[in-house]
Parts: structure tokens; C-alpha cells; sequence
């Protein structure tokens, strides 16, 4: 791991949390995680992980053990300066936005900071540009739809500028648009980020590292490459595997009997092909230009010579990430057409939703 | 929804422009003042200047005439009561009931004093934005923790409210009806109950929300308000209004109902 | 149950606003951080809880649920009801702006003693307890806050000796109505969540 080097953001030392009725939540828990990672944080219902992330902002305080944020001890003398640098995005936005504004709203953060007005109202812009709700400063948040809501809880935290971003099933009730463009945001996103979810495909897309918590004890730690392809790890905690994985399981199963022709052989070889980069071990996101022939009659005799795989690594570059930008470009794959003989090639939207960069 | 008064604040007028905390201020002395009238003529005029008040906030019309059917309704009762209820000897009969003329006037007297108060209340809550005129009574000394909790317990009622609908969707698809039995009080005292449990759930999360971004108590606002000679003046006039009103009424310029009014 | 304005005579507001002030400043004494958002919040369900209709033949009745407002919230539901009051006045446009004092002291006040009746119960030992003494408390909101209105009607003058003798009647059905409806409410919250119930030092103590 390139990480190793880095300071640690979040360490947990053999954390304990019992309730005063001695229902036992946190039975020891330990995890380090550095500056800049992606972790999942996944379990069943009731495994423990809400409580782990109210002990992050010190809502609530460990009965044993230590917790550190960026070096500095969770302890009730801290608490302003731990709420600063950590930033929790609740499951429900309804918790989170009770300002009668948007726009007092995702100020409230920065004003419990002290700042001066035009940073606050620079800070409140660019937040909402971020989440891709410009220009929505006077409406109210009650009268916004579940998505909105859902980007404007992160806005709210953003404006407060933390250093680690933990979220509670971002995922939950979006639509897949949305969700889209939140794997993308979550994905080019330089902060250390903890994403508590059931939803395992995203974290299969964003995170580089998986805790598996079940119980109140962590059962799994380690590369979400590892984690998140073991069915029987997944399946004995009331989990699954990702559904991209399950598809992945699925062809290869099929690619095994011999009851299928070269064609949709090759169709599938290649899908997985280009699935294997995805989500390859290296957590880096490729983009995959395969090219090959449209019509089902040459790709039958002409299948492996039409065949042509380009990849192109993106790279982070200075663009600001933000929602609104290519959809296409985040698509596991991307169709090419290309007729033979002319050279011509043609990209075939692999989304709907698919846009040109700006 | 009978919740937004505010829903035409963006309507541009006089009183919109008036400086929210020495709106309300001029307009609740003007509101009291009204309260305390006795005489019908002087109510009869507040209830002129209300009307000018509104035309000038230049709230639509049908919008304030919607409260004020449940507002007429609610007064109603006291034309049926009051001139057959009213001590002393009854001038006339009607419908075999003893009828008093001073009933009546006083019933009238409500209703005009009522009417007036309402409309007003309109033109002073109804210009601006409800969060707006919660921080200008804020401004006005209104402790900060009150405004606090009125500004939450707004926010929240939209919640409530689609949440509410929520529930009451899921018991009409389970084939419920209400009627006047003991199934609907129970189903009523449980989906209270349901919403109480599921409320203190969510206050317990809305205040770690408040807490993890650095909420320790007090409730910041960017909102400034302006006040200038325009803002005066039109004070002045306001209070001069509610002066002239009650100073007249009390005067003895006109009759007051004699028998325990007053 | 709400007294209109135009009605009462100024001593009478003045002093609707003074009580209720006292009443205030008394029952929010020592307030948590924490309670601002819960009291807030509460409020804001039995504000939307007053919108269900009970329909009795052809019309039908709001909820007030005074009563369950001191159950629930303990010596607190005299501020949460009179924000209530306050968010109606402002929001609804029905008026009331000179009567907040007053409507705060009727219903506040009613929701006050539905919680010392409440209290009672601890003193008491049979099963379905809090079934019954939600029922007393939800008629003991209603009933005592009709005679307060009732009072306050007297105050305006021989006049309305017979409306009020009229209110009074008509809060008897609207007792009976809330009186069913708390005692379920109460029953159910003991029974799934009772540390919703305000004063459980005596269950914790069973």
C-alpha cells in the first residue's frame, strides 16, 4: 500500500461502548486508517456501526479504550476541535437540515466556526456547486426532493471544511442517477473517507479497503479486492456479494458448461474482460474503449480480429470533480463501433445519460 | 396546506420593504390597540385601515379570504348566542326566544374587532418570510432560545407532515376508515404514538447532526436588517392611526354597550 | 379550544401575557442543549397531531391533545404548547396575536395539571396503569382547559355568562374524544417506548 507513510486519521484502540442497561455494543474494537483512504465500513443491521460513528465526533463516548482523530484524543475537552476536522453525513437528510434556508443550512457549520461573512457565503457557494445545487440559497429544504436533500446534508457538511468525511448509506433511496454521480464525487474526492453502507457495489467502486463489523468486533480488514470477492466471509454476516460481482460469478459460471456458442462466448469473455480492469485490485479506475463490431453476423466470423482493447488510466487531474460533469466516462465500459475497413470508429453511448466533458 | 402564510412574502410593496422589526413592532401596537376598543365606529374604522393595509401589502385577495371563512365560522356562534343570551330585559322576541338589540351589537362588535386583528396580522406576517420575522423579533429582545425552538419546530412540521401522510396512506391501503367508534380513537391514540416514537428517535439524531458541526448552543444568522427614514415614517403613521383609534373610542364620543362591558 | 381576539378586555391579555411569561421562565428552568431540538421537535407533532380530524356524524372535531403533551413532556409542555400557540398565530392567519398569553395559560396550564395527574399514577400498582391514567390525564388537559376558558369569558363581562356556560358543555364530548385517544397513546407508548413518558422514575424503580 502507497499509504503506509501517511499520518493515521481515524485510530481506534480496543474500543468498548456499553449502553448503562449493559447491553454491550462495541466489544473492542481497533482499526487505523490513514490520511486519504477509502474505507467501507460494512456489516449486518445492528452490527455496531452506527455507534462506531458517533464515537468518531465524540456524540458518544467510549466506556474503554482510545480513539484518536487525526492524533488528537476523543475526549470531552477536544470535542470542538475533533467536530471540526470530522464531518458525518447522516443516513437521513432530515436529521441533518433544519435551518428554515438552504443557504442557513449549509452556513450554520461555518458559523459555529466564527468565520467572516463572505468566507461563510464563499464557502456556502461552493458547497452547493459542488453537490450541483447552485442558485438554490433561499429556498427551504423541506420543499426539495429526497435527492436534493440527500446532496444538500453533504453540502452542509462540506461548508464546514472537515478533513475526513464519514457517511451513513449515502447510497440509500437515490436514484441511480444520483447515485452515479455520487460514486463519481465519492471517487475523485481527496478527503479520507469512511462509508458506513449495506450497499456493497459502492463500496466495491469507491473504497480500496474494506472493515467487515460484525457484533461489535471487526471479523475482516483488507483490501476490498480480497473482502468483497469472499461469498463465504460476505454471506455468513448477512451480507452478499456485490451484484457487478455476482454477475461476474454468474458468466464465469456459465463460461464453464459447454453449452454455448463461440459467439456469446466472446461476448462474455470480453464484458468480463473489461470488468476485471474495473475493478481490478489496484483500485484504480481504467476506462475502456472495446471495440468491436456492432453487427452480430461480423462479429461472428470476425470476432477476435475486430476485437481491440484501448484503455486510458484517468488521471486526477486539476478538474474540480463535481456532479454535473460526464457521466460516460465512469461507465465500466464504453462501445465502440467501428466498420471494417473504413477505420472509422464511433463511440456508442454505453449510458443514457452520457454527455460530452463540458 | 394551511401552514404558509409566507407564501406570497416575495410580493413587492410598501409593507414588504418596511424594515421587518419595526414593522412588527408599529403593527402589534397597532394590533393591541384594536384589542381594546370598545365602541363599534372606531372598530368599524380599524377594520377600514386593516382593509387599507392589506390592498397596500398587495396580497392576493382569494388567499386571505381562504383563512378567513374558518376565521367568519368561528365567530358565527356569537351571533346565536350573545342577542338571546344577553342579561336585562329583552327588547323583542324571535322565534319565541328573548332578543336583545345590544346582543347583537356586541356580537358585531367581535366579529369587526376580530376581522380587523386578522387582517392586519396578515399584512404583518404575511410580507415577509416566516425565518425572517422570527430573527426580527429575535432582534426585538424575543429571548433567542424561544425564536430558537420556533424556527425548529417549523422546519420540523413539514417533516411531520409528510411523514403523517405517509401513515395515513398506509392505513387507508390496510382498509381503514374513520367513523365515530372506539377503533378510531385507538388507531388515532396509536399513530400519535407512532409518531411520538419515531419523532424522539429523530431528535436524538438531529442533535448529534447539530453537534457533529459544531453546534454549542446558539443559533448564528447572516440576516441584517436595514432601517431608515421610510422605515420611521411609516411608523409614525401606523401609531398615530392606533392613537387616533383608541383615544377616540375612549373619548366617550360614541355609546358602549352599557351592561358588563366595560 | 381557542379564545378569539376582540373578545377580552385588556387587564385580561396583559395578564394572559404576564402568566404565561412567569409559566414560561418556571418551566423552562435548567434546560439541556439537548432539549432544544426534542421540545422543538415534539412541539411540532402534536401541532400536526391537532390537524387530525375525529369526525362525529356529519362534522367532526380537531385533536387538541393538551393532555398527552404533559404526559410526554412533563413540565415542559407548557413552553411546547405555547410555541404551539405562538407557530399557529403566526402561520395559520386565523389571528390570535393579542391572545397568546391567554391561550398559552388555558392550554399550557390544562396540559400542567394533565401531568400531575399522571404523576398519580406511580402511587398506584395494577396492570394497564398507564392506560388509565393516560385516559384521566388526556380528560384533565381538556376539561381544565375549558373552564379556563370559560373563565376568561366570564372576565369580559355578565355578557357571556351564557357562552360561556355553552363552551363549557361543549367541551365534554372533546374531553371524551381525548380522553380515548391519550389513554391508547399512552398505553401504546408503555408498552413499545415508554422513555417517552415523562416522570418514569417509578418504572425504572418496578
Amino acid at each position: 500500500m502507497n499509504n503506509v507513510t501517511k499520518p493515521s486519521a481515524i485510530s481506534a484502540e480496543d474500543i468498548v461502548f456499553t449502553y448503562p442497561d449493559g447491553h454491550e455494543v462495541l466489544k473492542g474494537l481497533s482499526c487505523d486508517i490513514r490520511s486519504g483512504e477509502k474505507v467501507a465500513l460494512i456489516g449486518p443491521n445492528g452490527a455496531g456501526k452506527s455507534t462506531f460513528m458517533s464515537h468518531l465526533n465524540g456524540v458518544q463516548m467510549a466506556t474503554s479504550g482510545k480513539l484518536y482523530i487525526n492524533g488528537i484524543e476523543v475526549s470531552p475537552d477536544n470535542l470542538n476541535r475533533i467536530r471540526r476536522m470530522i464531518g458525518i453525513v447522516f443516513q437521513d437528510p432530515d436529521d441533518q437540515l433544519f435551518c428554515p434556508t438552504v443557504f442557513d443550512d449549509v452556513a450554520f457549520g461555518p458559523l459555529n466556526l466564527g468565520l467572516p461573512r463572505e468566507e461563510i457565503e464563499t464557502r456556502a457557494t461552493e458547497a452547493l456547486h459542488i453537490v450541483g445545487l447552485d442558485g438554490f440559497e433561499e429556498r427551504s429544504s423541506f420543499h426539495l426532493s429526497f435527492g436534493e436533500r440527500k446532496r444538500l446534508a453533504l453540502a452542509t457538511v462540506l461548508s464546514y471544511q472537515p478533513d475526513i468525511l464519514v457517511f451513513d448509506e449515502p447510497s440509500t433511496n437515490m436514484d441511480p442517477m444520483n447515485r452515479r454521480k455520487l460514486i463519481h464525487w465519492l471517487q475523485h474526492c481527496e478527503n479520507t473517507i469512511l462509508l458506513c453502507t449495506h450497499d456493497l457495489d459502492i463500496a466495491l467502486e469507491v473504497c480500496n479497503r474494506c472493515i467487515v463489523l460484525v457484533d461489535g468486533k471487526i471479523v475482516a480488514d483488507g483490501p476490498s479486492s480480497e473482502i468483497l470477492y469472499d461469498r463465504r466471509l460476505l454471506e455468513q454476516n448477512n451480507l452478499e456479494l456485490p451484484l457487478a460481482l455476482m454477475t461476474h460469478e454468474l458468466l464465469h459460471g456459465l463460461l464453464q458448461t459447454e453449452e454455448m456458442d463461440s459467439e456469446h462466448r466472446t461476448i462474455i469473455s470480453n464484458f468480463l474482460h473489461a470488468h476485471r480492469h474495473v475493478h481490478g485490485s489496484d483500485g484504480h479506475v481504467h476506462f475502456h474503449l472495446h471495440a468491436h463490431d456492432h453487427d452480430h453476423g461480423h462479429l461472428h466470423t470476425h470476432a477476435d480480429n475486430t476485437h481491440s482493447h484501448a484503455e486510458v488510466e484517468h488521471t486526477h487531474d486539476s478538474d474540480q470533480p463535481h456532479f454535473d460533469v460526464a457521466h460516460a466516462h465512469d461507465d465500466a465500459s464504453l462501445t465502440t463501433h467501428r466498420t471494417p475497413g473504413d477505420g472509422h470508429e464511433e463511440l456508442i453511448a454505453a449510458s443514457p445519460q452520457h454527455k460530452e466533458r463540458e | 396546506m394551511p401552514l404558509d402564510i409566507d407564501r406570497f412574502s416575495h410580493i413587492e410593496s410598501t409593507i414588504q420593504r418596511w424594515d421587518p422589526r419595526v414593522k412588527i413592532a408599529s403593527l402589534a401596537i397597532l394590533i393591541f390597540g384594536v384589542a381594546l376598543l370598545k365602541t363599534l365606529p372606531m372598530s368599524v374604522a380599524a377594520l377600514v385601515m386593516a382593509f387599507i393595509l392589506m390592498t397596500i401589502s398587495a396580497l392576493p385577495y382569494h388567499f386571505v379570504m381562504h383563512s378567513m371563512q374558518w376565521v367568519i365560522l368561528f365567530l358565527l356562534p356569537f351571533f346565536l348566542i350573545l342577542p338571546f343570551s344577553y342579561p336585562g330585559a329583552a327588547d323583542n322576541h324571535l322565534l319565541g326566544l328573548s332578543f336583545t338589540w345590544e346582543g347583537l351589537r356586541l356580537a358585531t362588535l367581535i366579529f369587526v374587532k376580530a376581522l380587523a386583528i386578522v387582517l392586519t396580522s396578515f399584512a404583518l406576517f404575511g410580507s415577509a418570510r416566516f425565518d425572517i420575522s422570527m430573527i426580527a423579533l429575535q432582534r426585538l429582545k424575543c429571548p433567542p432560545m424561544l425564536i430558537q425552538m420556533l424556527l425548529f419546530t417549523y422546519r420540523y412540521t413539514y417533516t411531520l407532515l409528510e411523514e403523517m401522510r405517509r401513515m395515513n396512506t398506509s392505513m387507508k391501503a390496510r382498509g381503514f376508515v374513520p367513523g365515530t367508534n372506539g377503533n378510531t380513537l385507538r388507531t388515532y391514540g396509536n399513530f400519535v404514538g407512532t409518531l411520538l416514537v419515531r419523532s424522539f428517535e429523530r431528535t436524538e439524531r438531529i442533535y448529534k447532526a447539530m453537534l457533529s458541526k459544531g453546534y454549542r448552543g446558539e443559533f448564528h444568522t447572516l440576516v441584517t436588517f436595514r432601517s431608515g427614514i421610510t422605515d420611521y415614517v411609516k411608523a409614525v403613521i401606523v401609531l398615530i392611526v392606533a392613537a387616533g383609534l383608541v383615544v377616540t373610542d375612549f373619548s366617550g364620543h360614541f355609546s358602549v354597550a352599557t351592561d358588563g362591558w366595560y | 379550544m381557542h379564545i378569539a381576539d376582540g373578545i377580552l378586555t385588556g387587564p385580561v391579555l396583559i395578564a394572559g401575557f404576564a402568566g404565561t411569561a412567569i409559566l414560561a421562565a418556571l418551566t423552562m428552568r435548567r434546560m439541556d442543549l439537548e432539549e432544544i431540538p426534542k421540545i422543538s421537535v415534539i412541539t411540532a407533532v402534536f401541532f400536526i397531531a391537532s390537524l387530525i380530524k375525529f369526525p362525529i356524524g356529519p362534522s367532526s372535531v380537531h385533536l387538541i391533545l393538551n393532555g398527552l403533551a404533559g404526559v410526554v413532556l412533563g413540565w415542559r409542555a407548557f413552553p411546547a404548547i405555547m410555541l404551539g400557540i405562538i407557530l399557529q398565530t403566526v402561520l395559520f392567519g386565523h389571528g390570535g396575536v393579542t391572545v397568546i398569553g391567554v391561550n398559552s395559560i388555558m392550554l399550557g396550564g390544562g396540559a400542567l395539571l394533565a401531568y400531575l395527574v399522571w404523576q398519580l399514577r406511580l402511587r398506584f400498582e395494577f396492570p394497564k396503569r398507564e392506560v388509565v391514567f393516560g385516559t384521566l390525564a388526556g380528560a384533565t388537559g381538556i376539561i381544565s382547559s375549558g373552564i379556563v376558558l370559560a373563565l376568561a369569558l366570564l372576565t369580559a363581562g355578565e355578557a357571556f355568562v351564557a357562552t360561556a356556560g355553552y363552551v363549557l358543555a361543549a367541551h365534554v364530548p372533546i374531553m371524551i374524544i381525548e380522553a380515548a385517544v391519550v389513554g391508547a397513546c399512552t398505553g401504546f407508548l408503555a408498552r413499545v417506548k415508554p422513555e417517552v413518558l415523562a416522570g418514569q422514575t417509578g418504572i425504572r424503580a418496578r
